[in-house]
């Protein structure tokens, strides 16, 4: 005979304002099974947790229902508590008469009934209930990032201070992202090259971190503790144990080949340094232009290599290692804006740039030295109109969604215009100037002051005419017509995930949003999980922010990782599912609908029909079942069961639920 | 018709004497003119005993799994159901295509005494959609047939009278699962309806256990039905079981805008995958 225990909460007045608990309780101790049933102020206090052991040691308890507020409050707690009872801390229902019931009601009495009837319905369920044990899996301490821009390069440094070996996978040849490309970094316009290379340089030589550059994830197999990581080496065709980055090859390779790292505002070679101060600094051969290896025909840099590092027979390697956890730092790109905005002639006029070329131009270490010339003819652009906004808050077009670094580098771009070229003219188009950051309002405060003209309105159209770019737009806080004449636009667009990373974060069991960004297990409080546990994410993969932002979140990531990898062990739920094999038919609809890809159909050797055949049947991962039931309830023979949440249980409390 | 039976009937003769295949299932004689039954060939010799005619009601899909753990070859009559079939059990992970060989036939629709058949009225895929080798031309495919008549038609009334309706309908069943054992997609290896004290499906014969068996064949098969018409066509009772069947094919059609079941033997189903686009509209 079951002797099950139910504990009615008051929740102080949340639940007994409203249900007439005592009432509830007693209605409870007529319940078929239940051999105590009380009330209790604050269930979850240590009192009222003390009060329950109390009662399941002088009454014999064996099962336990607590009807409080919802499990995903308390339910942990209460098994905790059990765990030092003689009951099996699975031997527990919560019946949810805060949420479901008096707060969303007013009527006692019918709330009193619902009350008894959810208790009823629990107290059905409890006596089907088995224990369930938990097991652990060991914990694999060492974590892979993937994208090596300053969020990567972050997460990377502080989970390798803690102790822990990390990899760091990078598509590029070297790491460093977008942040290595811009000039000064607002509001306090400090150099970005000096603030985010010593970084580079640092996780470069850090003893705790492998950098893997030009790599790619290609599978990512196992669970949280336990991944099994395919990392995909690109040829490189450049040996990087013996190279020491003398640089002679990329001096006399004579093939020149637009520099997409300047946005295509210079040449490099064919084999090349990402840039000077690339990190590993040593160069590759970009393979769709060498001419070796396109035609078979040059070979320069292999016969002036003084260690013989040429190889232009390197092939792609697949390299596979196991991994406790994973950040996915994947960044950001720009959109094509000559696509979307032919009205600003497409990308025909030479002087219409991005706001990354213009980052080029200003840079020092860019290719005009960091003279603002136009690319057109070279010439110091008097007028510039910087246009914000572009891609971004306009659905019709391109983003529905604020890139929100834009307001700021926008400013940060007239400030800088507005200093170097004396007597410019700095016309800023907008529709709205969002500044909330510290510093930020001030910063875009001084811009003004410093001389920038913002217009409020959209920029309808740019064309050329009589060397001068011509900017049409509505200055809409005078309700006008406006044309700018400029000499160069700037043009401030969206972000957008990087390319391939939301197939890159599939992978790795990560879903992305409608725009591709990444997705948090909670946008408030789980920011930086994925709902693949063990898998993180931070950065601009995640949606567009600024530095400061992205360096926070990867140092969230890296203590996430942290308190992960801190653990020898990690315990799993038991409320996984089971297949009870002979019965499967081995359809696979389990395998489809599993979100988090725990099912596989395994070959088993079965009887059938006096003979012994292989079959194939699903089998469930219980390190990576999440326990959602999906799969249980896509089974046509019902021969998935989520335990916990049996159909036998389930059944049971839709039962009680008509009883009267 | 008769030169697609002699064709048939040389083919399986040599399929059969080159070891192509172990076995042909297609259609044999009975002591009516008008009636044929599902006939397994095993020898060359006994391939001259097949039937080809206006007469071949069966769908003779399902008997392929009898050669589901079978090492050999089996070869099997296909017209456009049995090809969908055959593609629904493939996709369903209960057939293996390279242990068929499967011979298609172009069918212009049976006869059922003396009319064409109900389940032929409403064919769109008369020729098969897929097959090792085809006997005969391909013929000429029904333009739209009105295939959701029956069911706009049940739509137009009212909640009650369809509820009315569907209850007398069951409360004719006699739970024979004659239904079941015909359809393509009813194919699990150990039907729910088998199992003992689910706790939701009693085995006794009244019209609310009849309903829910009714009904939860009907969401089963869902987004998997073929519409080869079988179940209506063997239920001894003349439940009109393909009006519930084709309600279901075409709301899966209109909400989640799936062509139609078993053209491939792709594994992927409406109801049956995980989509974060998935429109959550009830929730
Ligand atoms: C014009 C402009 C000016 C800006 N100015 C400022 C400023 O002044 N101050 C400021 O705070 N912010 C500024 N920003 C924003 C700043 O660039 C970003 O906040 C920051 O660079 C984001 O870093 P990240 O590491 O998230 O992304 P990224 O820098 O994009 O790094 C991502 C890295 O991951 C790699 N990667 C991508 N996909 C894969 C993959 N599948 N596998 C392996 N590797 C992959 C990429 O190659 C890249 O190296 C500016 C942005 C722009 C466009
Ligand atoms: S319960 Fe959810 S997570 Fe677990 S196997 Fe089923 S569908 Fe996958």
């Amino acid at each position: 005979m079951a002797r099950t225990g139910v504990i009615i909460c008051h929740c102080g007045s949340n639940i007994a304002s409203v249900v007439d608990v005592e009432r509830v309780a007693l209605a409870a101790g007529q319940m078929p099974g239940v051999t105590y049933a009380a009330t209790n102020k604050y269930t979850c206090s240590i009192s009222g947790q003390d009060m329950i052991k109390q009662a399941i040691a002088e009454h014999e308890l064996d099962r336990l229902v607590i009807a409080s507020c919802t499990p995903r409050m308390h339910e942990t707690t209460f098994r905790k508590m059990l765990t030092k009872t003689s009951i099996n801390p699975y031997m527990l229902e919560i019946a949810n008469i805060r949420e479901q019931c008096s707060w969303v009601h007013t009527d006692k009495e019918k709330a009193t009934e619902k009350a008894i009837d959810l208790v009823h319905m629990a107290v059905a369920k409890v006596l089907k209930d088995q224990p369930l044990f938990t097991s652990s899996i060991p914990v694999h301490k060492k974590c892979l990032v993937v994208g090596g821009g300053i969020a990567g390069i972050q997460a990377a440094l502080d989970v390798a201070e803690a102790g822990y070996e990390v990899t760091l996978v990078e598509r590029e040849p070297s790491i460093g992202g977008k942040m290595v490309m811009l000039d000064k970094t607002f509001p306090t316009l400090d150099c970005s090259a000096c603030i985010s290379t010593p970084k580079m340089a640092e996780a470069g030589a850090h003893p705790n971190i492998r950098l893997m550059t030009s790599c790619e994830i290609s599978a990512v197999t196992g669970y949280i503790g336990n991944f099994q990581v395919t990392i995909r080496q690109k040829p490189r065709y450049v040996n990087h144990d013996t190279c020491t980055g003398c640089g002679l090859c990329e001096e006399k390779c004579p093939t020149k080949v637009t520099n997409l790292f300047d946005q295509s505002l210079s040449k490099r070679k064919a084999i090349y340094k990402l840039f000077p101060q690339a990190v590993p600094a040593k160069p590759v051969i970009d393979s769709e232009h060498c001419t070796m290896l396109k035609s078979g025909k040059c070979g320069l840099c292999s016969k002036l290599c003084p260690l013989g590092c040429i190889n232009f027979e390197d092939q792609e390697d697949f390299i596979t290692e196991t991994f406790g956890a994973i950040v996915l730092a994947t960044g950001y790109d720009l959109i094509d804006w000559a696509k979307a905005y032919p009205e600003y002639g497409g990308g025909k006029y030479a002087n219409v740039i991005s706001g990354l070329q213009f980052e080029r131009l200003v840079n020092a270490s860019g290719p005009t030295e960091g003279h603002i010339q136009r690319p057109g003819d070279g010439a110091e652009p008097k007028t510039v109109v910087i246009v914000k906004c572009v891609g971004s808050r306009d659905p019709a077009k391109a983003k529905a969604y604020c890139s929100r670094a834009c307001c700021m580098y926008a400013a940060k771009h007239a400030h800088q215009i507005l200093e170097k070229i004396e007597g410019s003219k700095v016309y800023v188009f907008y529709i709205d100037v969002r500044t909330p950051g510290k510093g930020y309002e001030e910063f875009y405060d001084k811009t003004r002051a410093d001389g920038a003209v913002y217009i409020r309105g959209r920029v309808s159209k740019i064309y050329e005419e009589g060397g001068k770019l011509i900017c049409k737009g509505e200055d809409t806080l005078i309700g006008k017509q406006v044309a700018v004449e400029a000499d160069m636009v700037v043009l401030e667009t969206a972000m957008e995930p990087a390319h391939g990373s939301t197939e890159t974060a599939a992978t790795a069991g990560v879903s992305a949003d409608k725009d591709g960004w990444l997705t948090e297990a909670h946008p408030k409080l789980r920011p930086v999980e994925t709902q693949t546990a063990g898998v993180y994410l931070c950065g601009t993969a995640q949606g567009p922010k600024d530095i400061p932002d992205t360096v926070a979140q990867a140092s969230a990531a890296a203590a996430k990782v942290l308190g992960l990898l801190a653990k020898d062990e990690l315990e799993t739920s038991p409320m996984i599912s089971v297949v009870d094999a002979p019965k499967c038919s081995g359809c696979g609809f389990c395998e489809q609908v599993c979100p988090v890809k725990a099912i596989s159909m395994v070959d088993v050797p079965s009887m059938y029909n006096g003979k012994r055949v292989t079959r194939t049947v699903a089998q469930v991962n219980s390190g990576l079942c999440s326990g959602c039931g999906a799969c249980s309830a896509a089974c046509r023979t019902g021969c998935i069961d989520l335990l916990g949440f049996t159909n036998k249980q389930i059944l049971e409390e839709v039962d009680a639920l008509w009883q009267e | 018709m008769s030169d697609v039976q002699n064709t048939l009937r040389d083919r399986v003769r040599s399929l059969l004497a080159e070891g192509k295949i172990s076995c042909f299932i297609g259609w044999g004689p009975t002591r009516f003119k008008d009636r044929t039954i599902p006939k397994f060939a095993n020898k060359p010799e006994d391939a001259g005993e097949l039937v080809y005619n206006e007469h071949c009601l069966s769908n003779l899909a399902k008997y392929a799994l009898d050669f589901q753990f079978s090492a050999e070859v089996a070869g099997i009559a296909v017209r456009g159901c049995e090809s969908r079939a055959i593609n629904r059990l493939i996709a369903d992970g209960r057939l293996t295509r390279s242990k068929l060989y499967l011979v298609g036939i172009p069918c212009e629709g049976m006869l059922e005494n003396g009319s064409t058949a109900e389940k032929c009225a409403f064919c769109r895929h008369r020729n098969p959609v897929v097959y090792d080798e085809l006997i005969g031309e391909p013929v000429a495919e029904q333009e739209n047939p009105p295939r959701f008549e029956q069911v706009l038609e049940l739509e137009s009334a009212s909640s009650e009278d369809r509820y009315d309706f569907w209850q007398r309908e069951f409360a004719k069943c006699i739970r024979c699962y004659a239904c079941r054992n015909a359809c393509p997609a009813c194919n699990c290896m150990e039907c729910y309806t088998e199992q003992y004290r689910t706790g939701w499906q009693g085995k006794q014969a009244n019209t609310l256990e009849n309903s829910v068996f009714g009904f939860t064949r009907a969401y089963h098969i869902g987004d998997r039905c073929i519409e080869c018409g079988e179940c209506e066509r063997v239920c001894p009772m003349g439940i009109p079981l393909m009006k519930l069947n084709r309600k279901l094919v075409k709301d899966v059609e209109s909400l989640f805008g799936s062509e139609e079941s078993g053209l491939s033997d792709d594994a992927s189903h409406a109801l049956g995958c995980y989509d974060k686009e998935d429109l959550e509209e009830f929730m």
